[in-house]
């Protein structure tokens, strides 16, 4: 799976830090999902959706191997 | 209703032994234990006497003090830090289990190799096995926590 964390990031003008902190979690989960190294589970995903007003298919994409 | 009643109970009780983590602060704790026991049974090194229930009773207080930095949560204990906790207890498990197996036969070979009319099988002691499990533990908790840092 990848993502466009970083991209919605930016759109909001956030750091990790203050990502982290604005979702309850450590800025090195915000970290690992954006390298690809962690799979967010459902509720951090919608935690995501809600704080970037947009669907969470639109920063989540499944790939060909998944 | 009852049988209801009793499967949930069971069901909060479980989830409650699952999540239980000690707060931040007794990770300091733990080390200090770890530390004090560690520098007593070297001390008893230096000093003659006969301390072996002194050193059993702090080589269990080095075990607590281990057990207590591995259940201590981390400052900000989320849902990555829980995944970085399970793959570790996984990797410490599996390699617990090929040590107990695998330690006192290559023990056998090189004492066999070395002195072979002293040479005898002895399996692992509870200390060693549990020390190992813990030093696994924690030593996969802090490179995978490192990596993704």
């Amino acid at each position: 799976m990848k993502n466009t964390l970083k991209v919605e990031r930016a759109i909001l003008n956030l750091t990790q830090d203050e990502l982290a902190q604005e979702i309850g979690v450590s800025r090195q989960t915000i970290n690992s999902i954006e390298t690809n190294r962690y799979v967010p589970s459902t509720l951090l995903s919608l935690k995501l959706s809600k704080l970037f007003n947009k669907p969470v298919n639109d920063f989540f994409k499944l790939e060909d191997n998944d | 209703m009852n049988k209801q009643k009793f499967c949930e109970a069971e069901e909060r009780r479980l989830n409650w032994l699952i999540n239980f983590k000690l707060p931040n602060y007794w990770k300091k704790i733990g080390w200090g234990i770890l530390v004090v026991s560690l520098a007593l049974i070297l001390s008893t090194k230096f000093i003659d006497g006969d301390f072996d229930l002194l050193k059993s009773i702090l080589k269990k207080a080095m075990l607590i003090g281990l057990l207590i930095v591995t259940i201590s949560r981390e400052k900000i204990e989320d849902e990555f830090i829980e995944n970085l906790r399970s793959k570790s207890f996984s990797l410490a498990f599996i390699f617990g289990v090929i040590y107990v197996l695998a330690q006192p036969v290559v023990n056998y070979i090189v004492s066999l190799i070395l002195q072979s009319e002293k040479a005898n099988y002895e399996d692992l002691g509870d200390f060693q096995i549990l020390w190992f499990l813990l030093v696994v533990y924690l030593t996969a908790f802090w490179s995978l926590k490192r990596r993704n840092a």
